[in-house]
This record gives C-alpha cells, structure tokens and sequence, in this order.
C-alpha cells in the first residue's frame, strides 16, 4: 500500500476565547494565514495540492459556507485546488489527516492539506442554533454538556479533584518550560491584527498556576462534583495545518518528511463518558499497527478535561513521562477543531526532536467517540 | 437633548467626588480626562486616576451607567497631562479642601486652558473670592462653583455660585450643561459658608444629636420621630450619620464653625459628644467602619442581628423596634407632631424649631429665595417637603409663637410673613413670597413639564381607584398610575381602554407617564393572591386577559404612545413600556421582567415584545434559537436593567428609544417624542414569529439541567423555567410555521395558568407579600 507521511505542521497561536489577542479574527482569516504559512514552510508546490480537507466542529456563521474552499481563495491558492469541511467535533481535523490518507491510499491524490479551524469566540460551542431532538435529548445523552461528562468520568473512575489539579499543574509546567526554551516558536505562524500587531506567541497558558490557586477555583459543572475551569482544556481560537502526502511525492519533490502513518482507527463509546474515547480508539489503532502500549514512545493525549486524561492513561497504562511533552490542552487550549491536527503534527515533530520510533496522537469526541493515529519516525 | 457646547470635560482629582464627576459626565456620552497627582513610589504615574477608575468599576451602587461609559474616562497626571486641559471646555477641580493646593493648581490652570473654557470647584467650603484671589479678570469671568453632592451619579442635587465677575455666558453654559446632560437640579447659591443644603444639614443634624443625648433618646427613638413623620427618609439623623461617615461630623463642625460668623446660631449649637469622639477613635465610622450608631452583629445562631449604640453606655444592644414612639409619631400632621406630649412631641420640637428658624434666617445670604432653600434640601437631602413648605404647614405664625416662648430666634422673613403662607396658588401659578415682601412666580427651566404643575389647575380627563388621566398639553395626554407603589389592576386596564376611545377622538398622542418613587412594581400581587386564597382562576385569568387587551389596545391604538418609564419599571410596569410605540426613559430607570422571581411568568406580552427586540437587533445572529435564547436568559433570571443605557443593552429598550438624564424633563421629552410620531403615523404590523417550537425548548431544557447541576437554578426554578421556554419557541409550532402574537399570548395565558396553580408558585407570591424577598424553592 502507499505510504502516507506527514511533511509539514504549523498552527497559529492559540489565545483564549472572548478575551484573548484573537477575539476579533475572523476564523477564515485565521486559517487562511496559518496555510499560508506552511506552505511557504514546507516548499510544497502549490498546484499539486490535491485538497484543503478543514476540520471545524460548528461550521457555521464565519465558518459556514464550506470554508475550507473559502480559506483556499483566501490564501490565493489556485483555483484547482478543492476544498472539504470535516466535522467530527474535537475530532475534526484529525479525522481531515485520515480522508487525506485514505484518498493517497486509494490513489486519488498526492498532496493535501490538513488544516483545523475553531474560532470559539465568534461561533459559540453548540452554534447558534441549537435544535436537538427532543425524543434523543429524553432517551440518550447525546446532547449532555461536556463538563457534564467530565464530572462522570471523575466519579466512574474515583478521580479527586486533586488528582485532577496536579494533573492540570503539571500541564501548565511543561508548556511553561516549553514556551520558555521556544519549543513552539518552530510551529507557530504568527498572526498580524489590523493595526499592525504580531501575535506570535500564546496566549492561553497559566504559567503562574499552582495547586493552591487549583484548590481556590470554584466548581465548573457541578456543586457536589469536582471539575473545575482550572481543570479544564479553556475555550479558544486558534488555527492548524498539517501537509499530508504520499512518501513518494514527498522523496520526489524533495519535502521534509516527519514521520509516516502508521494506523489509524475510530472507536464509539457511551455519550455520558465520551471522556474515555481514547482507550477504544487507541487499542484497535494498536492492534491495526501490530504493536502494543509498550512500543510506543510518544503520547499526544488531548486534555480536554483532566479526568478524562487521567481515566485513559489509567486505561491504557501509559505511564506518564511519555504524555504531552510541551503541555496539553488544559494550557495551550483547545480551539475544538483545530486540535486533531494538533497533536498529530506535533507528534511528529516530537519523534524528531526526541529522536524516537512510534507516536500515539489520541482523542476524546462529544457524543461518545475516541479517534487514534500512530506514527512512524521515518 | 439641546446640543452643548461642552464637548469634553476634564475632572482634577480622582477621589470619590471627582472620580462620581468624571463617572457623571461619561454617563452622558461626554469624553472626560480625569487627573490626579503621581503618586509618591511606583512606576505607573497615572496609577491614582486608573485606581480610582477600577474602583469605580467594582463599587455598588455603581457609580457608571454601563460599561460603555467608563470607556469614555481617559485617565492621566496633572504632571505630564495637564496641558491636554486645552482639550476641554470645562474643567472640575475636585482636589483636597486646601486653599493654597487649590490657588496653586488654578495657577498652573490658567496657563494651559484655552479662553473660555470654564473652570469650576466642586468645595464644600472654601468661598470663591479667596478661591480665584490672585488670579487674571479672565479666569475669573470663568470661573464658578459647581458643589455636587455624593454620590454624584445618585444625588440630583447641584449648587451653582457664581462670583460678582463670573460671566453669565459660561456659567450659563456650566448649568445648561449640568442640567440637561449630567440630570443635575441647579439651585444658585450665595457665596456664603457651607452654601445651603450642607449648612441647613449640618444644623439638623447636630440638633438632632444633641436633642437625643440631651432628652434621653434611644437612637432607634430619635430616627423614627426624626424620619417619615418629618418626612425625612427613615434612615434618620443617625442612620445618615452612619451612611455618610461619622468621622465627617468633626471635620463639617470645624469647617463651618470656622467660616461663620461668631453670632450665627450654629456656633451656638455646634458640640461634640465623648462618646462619638470615642466611636470615631475606635475606627466606628459608621457603614464604611466597624460599625456606627447601627450595626450588623451576628447572633448566638449565626444569624445576622441588628445591634444599635446605647448614647448612655456607648455599648451595642440589639436594636429595639421604637414601637412606644411609632404611633403617636406618625399620626397627624406637622403641627400636631411639635405640639405632642412627652417624648415624641419635645424631641420632634427640638429638632425642627431651630432648624426650621435657621433655614429661615439664611435667606438671603445663603440663596435669594425660598424656592432655592427648598430645592436644596428635597433634591440634597430626600426630605419630602422643604423647610418652608413645613413652615406652612405648621402655620408660620403658629411657629413664630413657639419660637419667641423658647426664646429661639425669629427670623426677618418669619416676621414679614404673618399670618400669610411662604406659597400660595395664584392664577393657575404657583407662587413664592419673596425677600421684597411680594409674591413672585414659581419659574421652571425650559423644557421641564411636571405634572405636579399640571394638577395645580385642571382636573383629570378620567380618574379611578389605580389610574388617572391628564391633558399634558399640545393635545397629548398623559396616563397615571396612582395606586400603592403604582400597582397595576383591572382598574388601571379599564382606564387604559376609556383613555384610548378619548385620545381617538379628542387628543394627538398619549404618553404613560407618573411622579411616583418608582414608575411602577408591576401587577398588584396582593389581589393576586387573594383571588388565588379563594382560588377564583377564572377571575385570575380574566385579569390576564383583560392586561393583555389593554396593553395591545394600547400598541395598535390609531395614534403614538409613549411610555416614559424611571425608577423601577417591573414585571406589567415594564411590559407597559415594551408594548408602546417608543420609550422615552429617564436614565437612572431598573427595568426588568420579574416574573419568575415570582414563580410566575409574563402574562402580559412581555414575551412576543422582547422576542421582537432581539429579532430586530441587527447585531444579533440570526436562526430560529438566537433570540429565543436571548429572551429566555434574560427573562428565566429575572434580569433587571441597572440604567436606560443597560437596559439598551439587555432590549428592554430599542436604540432608538430616548434616555432623558434629568427627571425633571423627562414628561416634555416624552410628549416631544409622542408629538414627533404624530404626522403620518401609523399603528405597527401585528408581527409573525417563526419559532423553533420543541426542538428548540429541548435545547433550553439541557441549558437548565446544566443551570440545576450547578445550583444556580432551583427544582421550581426548572418548572417556571420550562414553561418560559415553551412559550417563547412557541409551543407546539415548528419551524416551517408563521406563529402570530395572538397565538404568543394565548400561551403566556395558558402557562401563566398553570404555574398560578402551582403550589409552589402561590408560595413564592406569598413570601414576596410579606417579605419582598424572592422565595427559592
């Protein structure tokens, strides 16, 4: 079968929702600069873009309209090049780098460009129009908050709330750490507001937080539970691209190749505990690469909540100096969308930095889903 | 609003005054440059204004009238800053009550302002001629002293003294501007010490002190006979001490001791107490304090118990309801009240002799007229009636004899007046005696109707037991609440229905408008629940109904109505306003729908009126759920505005409604605005709603759930909610369906219905009755 690598991955900066630097950043805008941004960073030659495959949890408003073939006019791509909008939630834009694999596969194209888009300040989570049925609403928790799922996983898997704040401490430690050696500087577009300001870094991370400041937040969710916002991935605007092509094009025309695509898989679960996704998603992405736990070296675990990171990592027995090197979701953020792309492009450039084999990118879906890659150092 | 030509303001220093001016002035939409000094240490040399800015931002009552006002505050430094003064046309000294500081500032000011600019102090003390001494002919042409009083958002007091070289241009100017944008009242004073409301104040209060030490009264004594029977509001004098600051006594005494002259009869009266000096020592300061003459303590239960100063002992005790002096206190009038037997009647006498004959002996020092002693203390101090007012109402001559058998004073113009009254009603006037012995005319500034003026000389067009109406002049009418707290009935329905056929026939336009507190609390729950002890549903819902004909008669009636809301303009009050074709409000108005504090929701097309604001809004996403969403947040939390410009914010109001900064206008803005709408005009189209119908209450519902997980929202918090939710996506509709706000208000009808019925909600009325605290079950 064709070999499919990753040879690019860049996002723009990540800042909180509401109040942070890109509040007033269209979202198209946004991804539109960010693929700017790896192409000129990759070389690829824009004709043989094949496809912008866009994830996008809530295309609509100005994410509507199919913007993925709006972001490609946009950033001046040709107009051969198509576009796609992808939606699977917190999934989206990972399951774009697995519809870009499985067409190379097929042999329906070369070159695609991987991108995610979430801008949570300008379209709110759960859109503007929500209209969920009401029989599903009565017989299923489909439609159930996520905190709302956060807080049963805590409890289905006796996760205190301290256990949660040190998780979350560490998390902001190693984005801080990160963020000071310029872990990120290699991977973030910088983004210019119309009156001229660069945003180039993050704006996200808490790098003061500590477990007394945890300890002082108030309940998110549930009075008599245990998660709060400081456990909790923020809510966040930010863009992602990721070049995803066949290892022949790449060796061809010269690309930088990160890493190779190992497996891929997808795993549904229950709707009220969507937080445990993952370990589903992760054991058959597992069993399609014919490795275990053990061989992997790399972990991307998406910190939507930490009880929910907690829950697989106790799952799936990874042991934790393996996960999220730079910090997790509960820093950087997590601009819904935009994330899969994320944490697979980063995992690619971690089996680079650290000079390791095989990376696990994992993630836990609203409604009950779990989505896995793994890849290979090439 | 006249155009002015005081485009920008700068405010020097940025205490509570200065910052409440600064506040004042954005509140109208005005930029305004607040300075103060650099402080001693630290970076940031702007860091006091900025400070001052940020506790503005967090202080309640809230001294802004929204977020967009404190936008509108640049802050800075008089060191870097104070040649941006040429920015600006006027200019508010508000710094520390220090001559030389201030002297010195005016010099560095007159430098760097452009000419004509006005300059103007806000003291509380010093006299303009030693103020401006010093200083060019020009400046002081443009200089005056505007005295604010505090908080300067709340108070509608504003003292205006201007010197023998002020030009009357600029301090015209000054007043217009005060008037019309800051909704100040402006009465003149003399350049006199402590001007007027302070000085008469200052007066009372220490009368009041001293009478209650000298006769023995317990504090909660001495506020109950020194507050609403005098008509003074129920705080009283020590429960203002303590509002205000008891340290501030000290410092008013030495000010005003100090600055008058040796005979005048304050000296006299002017002492302080061991037992205050002692509080003050103590940090007992009063609210801002430890505590003051009243105090919070927690009880043995933890509950919160109300402790008040024993005068003799100076230890707290827990306060004792003064039921011995209620009664005869607040039975009768003024004169019945001095003359009592016993306690009530001496101490009630020691407080309101002298300070009545002291008000008296003011005019003219103090201000030429005793239109302006009145004025000041209603508008500086919430009395209801003003020195000269309760002298007519003792009977001037009758004063004049207890005031010669206590051997107090007799003021020169107590003596001119005689046995005659210091106002009488001539012609369809009201008129003033003046300082010449003759009657004058009781003026009012352009642009301001009362209807306090009108019922001097007409009767109502049509009158009942909850509602009146009047002939506003220009072929406009105007419709009057006037039961308790402006409740709302069936007779007040009636009236509307009766007014309507009227103005069809006989008037242009009509505008909903009263001089209440508050313009209206909403529906009157007490015959609620007494139709509901009897359970009479059928009558109940008749009264819903019968609200809901009268106030869409009032929307599609053949001419425009205004409804010219202020103060709190709750529940029915504020669907009133949401069913007429403008609103005209004062900007200090609390407008919400209340219901569901209640258990209950509108009844009264509050729901199809507020769907439609946020329909409009352009600025609001479009779809079936945006504005049900809006609708329902602000409605299912019982959001009341906290000003006009909030409740823009929130829809209660359109962009296009009017907000009135003076109360004093806000009638002949209303009519104004009704008789704009006159030519031409149209009724609106009955509007059509497409609705989500239950898949959009479904996504209400799990906002709700979430709402109850957190505990934010109660299990009767949920039902209420619920049926909110059905209503505002329209019941059973879908989204391909037109629903027509007939069929909106037969839902409000129908879950008004239900929820009247439920238990839970008849508790909810219930306590709200006897409490006015909202139940949460």
């Amino acid at each position: 079968m064709t070999d499919v690598v990753i040879a690019g991955y860049v996002r723009s900066p990540f800042h909180p929702a509401h109040r942070g630097a890109l509040a007033r950043v269209r979202p198209d805008d946004l991804a539109a600069n960010t693929i700017r941004g790896l192409i000129e960073k990759t070389g690829v030659k824009v004709d043989d873009i094949e496809d912008i495959v866009m994830g996008c949890a809530f295309p609509e408003g100005e994410q509507g309209f199919n913007i993925a073939r709006l972001v490609g006019l946009l950033a001046d791509l040709p107009l051969n090049v198509g576009g796609i909008t992808m939606n699977r939630f917190c999934g989206s834009s990972m399951s774009a780098i697995h519809y870009a694999a499985g067409q190379i596969a097929m042999g329906a194209g070369d070159a695609f460009i991987c991108a995610g888009i979430e801008s949570m300040s300008r379209v709110p989570m759960t859109g503007f129009n929500p209209m969920p049925n009401p029989a599903l609403a009565k017989k299923s928790a489909a439609y159930l908050g996520m905190g709302d799922t956060a807080e049963n996983v805590a409890k289905k898997y006796s996760l205190s709330r301290a256990d949660q704040e040190a998780f979350a401490v560490a998390s902001q430690q190693k984005t801080a750490a990160a963020q000071a050696k310029g872990a990120f500087a290699d991977e973030i577009i910088p983004f210019t507001l119309p009156d001229g300001t660069v945003i180039d870094a993050d704006g996200t991370p808490r790098p003061e937080t500590t477990a007394e400041t945890l300890a002082g937040l108030k309940l998110a969710f549930d009075q008599q539970g245990s998660v709060t916002a400081g456990t909790s991935s923020p809510l966040t605007d930010g863009a992602t691209a990721v070049l995803v092509c066949s290892a022949d094009y790449a060796a061809a025309n010269g690309l930088k190749v990160m890493a190779k695509i190992k497996s891929m898989a997808i795993s549904g679960c229950a709707p009220e505990i969507m937080g445990i996704g993952p370990v589903e998603a992760t054991r058959k992405a597992l069993k399609r690469a014919g490795l275990t736990i053990e061989d992997i070296d790399i972990v991307e675990l998406n910190e939507a909540f930490a009880s929910q990171s907690l829950a697989c990592i106790a799952d799936l027995g990874i042991p934790l100096e393996k996960i999220n090197l730079d910090g997790g979701a509960i820093a950087i953020g997590h601009p819904l969308g935009a994330t899969g792309a994320r944490i697979v492009g980063k995992a690619a450039s971690l089996l680079k930095r650290e000079g390791k084999k095989y990376s696990l990118s994992t993630q836990c879906i609203g409604g009950g889903q779990g989505i896995a890659t793994i890849l290979e150092a090439q | 609003m006249a155009d002015s030509t005081i485009k920008k303001v700068c405010v020097i220093g940025a205490g509570t005054m200065g910052a409440g001016i600064a506040a004042q002035v954005a509140n109208a939409g005005v930029p305004v440059l607040l300075l103060d000094i650099v402080p001693k240490d630290g970076v940031n040399r702007n860091a006091i204004a900025e400070g001052a800015v940020a506790k503005m931002l967090k202080t309640d009552p809230a001294p802004f009238m929204g977020k967009r006002a404190a936008r509108l505050v640049e802050t800075g430094n008089i060191e870097d800053h104070l040649g941006r003064v040429a920015e600006c046309d006027w200019v508010v000294e508000a710094i520390i009550e220090r001559l030389d500081i201030k002297q010195n500032l005016y010099a560095k000011l007159e430098e760097v302002r452009r000419p004509g600019t006005a300059v103007s102090s806000n003291t509380s003390t010093i006299p303009l001629a030693q103020l401006t001494d010093g200083r060019s002919d020009a400046f002081k042409q443009d200089f005056c002293i505007t005295h604010f009083f505090n908080p300067p958002r709340y108070m509608r007091l504003i003292e205006i003294v201007a010197g023998p070289q002020s030009n009357p241009d600029t301090v015209a100017m000054v007043r217009d501007f005060v008037d019309r944008q800051l909704g100040k009242s402006v009465v003149n004073a003399e350049d006199s010490p402590g001007f007027i409301a302070n000085r008469i104040g200052t007066f009372w209060i220490q009368a009041a002190v001293n009478a209650a030490f000298d006769l023995g009264l317990s504090v909660e004594e001495a506020d109950e006979i020194a507050g609403r029977p005098m008509g003074v509001p129920k705080t009283g004098v020590f429960g203002l001490v303590d509002l205000v600051g008891i340290d501030l006594m000290p410092h008013l005494m030495a000010s005003l001791t100090s600055t008058l002259p040796k005979d005048d009869p304050y000296q006299a009266i002017a002492r302080s107490e061991p037992l205050i000096e002692a509080m003050i020592a103590e940090g007992y300061t009063g609210r801002k304090g430890k505590g003051g003459f009243y105090h919070m303590a927690k009880g043995a239960d933890g509950a919160r118990v109300k402790e008040a100063k024993d005068l003799k002992t100076g230890e707290y005790r827990p306060a004792t309801s003064p039921a011995n002096v209620r009664g005869s206190a607040a039975r009768g009038d003024l004169k019945t009240l001095i003359s009592a037997k016993g306690k009530v009647g001496d101490y009630a006498w020691a407080v309101l002799g002298p300070t009545l004959s002291y008000a008296a002996s003011i005019v003219p020092e103090a201000t030429k007229t005793v239109v302006g002693v009145d004025d000041a203390m209603k508008l500086g101090y919430n009395w209801k009636a003003g020195p000269f007012e309760m002298i007519d109402a003792i009977g001037a001559a009758h004063l004049v004899e207890r005031l010669q058998a206590a051997s107090l004073p007799v003021p020169d113009i107590l003596k001119q007046i005689g046995e005659k009254t210091f106002y009488r009603i001539e012609g369809g006037k009201r008129q003033y005696f003046g300082t010449d012995g003759a009657y004058h005319d009781v003026t009012r500034p352009d642009g301001v109707l009362l209807l306090e003026d009108i019922k001097l000389t007409s009767q109502p067009l049509l009158k009942n037991g909850s509602a009146a109406l009047w002939d506003v002049g220009e072929g406009v009418v105007a419709l009057e609440f006037t039961g308790k707290m402006n409740a709302l009935d069936e007779q007040v329905m009636k009236l509307i229905q009766q007014a309507i056929s009227l103005v069809k026939s006989d008037y242009k336009a009509l505008v909903v408008y009263n001089e209440g507190s508050n313009f209206s609390a909403g529906a009157n729950l007490g015959l609620a629940m007494f139709a509901l002890n009897i359970a009479a549903w059928s009558e109940v819902e008749r009264l819903v109904k019968g609200g809901q004909d009268a106030y869409k008669a009032l929307k599609y009636a053949p001419f425009p109505v205004v409804s010219a809301p202020f103060g709190m303009a709750l529940g029915g009050g504020c669907e009133v306003c949401l069913n007429a074709d403008a609103i005209q409000a004062h900007a200090e108005t609390y407008i919400g729908l209340v219901e569901t504090g209640v258990g209950l929701v509108p009844g009264w097309g509050g729901c199809g009126e507020m769907l439609t604001r946020w329909i409009e809004n352009p600025r609001h996403p479009k779809g079936p759920m945006p504005a049900v969403s809006k609708a329902f947040e602000i409605i299912s939390t019982a959001t009341v505005a906290k000003s006009a410009h909030e409740a823009k914010e929130l829809g209660f109001l359109r962009q296009s409604d009017g907000v009135t900064m003076n109360r004093d206008r806000l009638l002949f803005d209303a009519r104004q605005r009704a008789l704009a709408m006159v030519e031409g005009y149209a009724p609106p189209e009955r509007p059509e709603y497409r609705l989500p119908g239950p898949t959009g209450a479904a996504a209400l519902k799990l906002a709700v759930d979430s709402f109850r997980k957190q505990r934010i929202a109660t299990p009767h918090d949920e039902t209420v909610a619920g049926e909110l939710a059905h209503i505002l996506t329209g019941g059973d509709t879908d989204v391909t369906e037109v629903t027509t706000e007939a069929q909106l208000l037969k839902l409000e009808v129908e879950s008004f219905m239900r929820l009247v019925r439920n238990p839970k909600s008849q508790a909810r009325v219930e306590q709200m009755l006897e409490t006015g605290k909202p139940l949460r079950n």
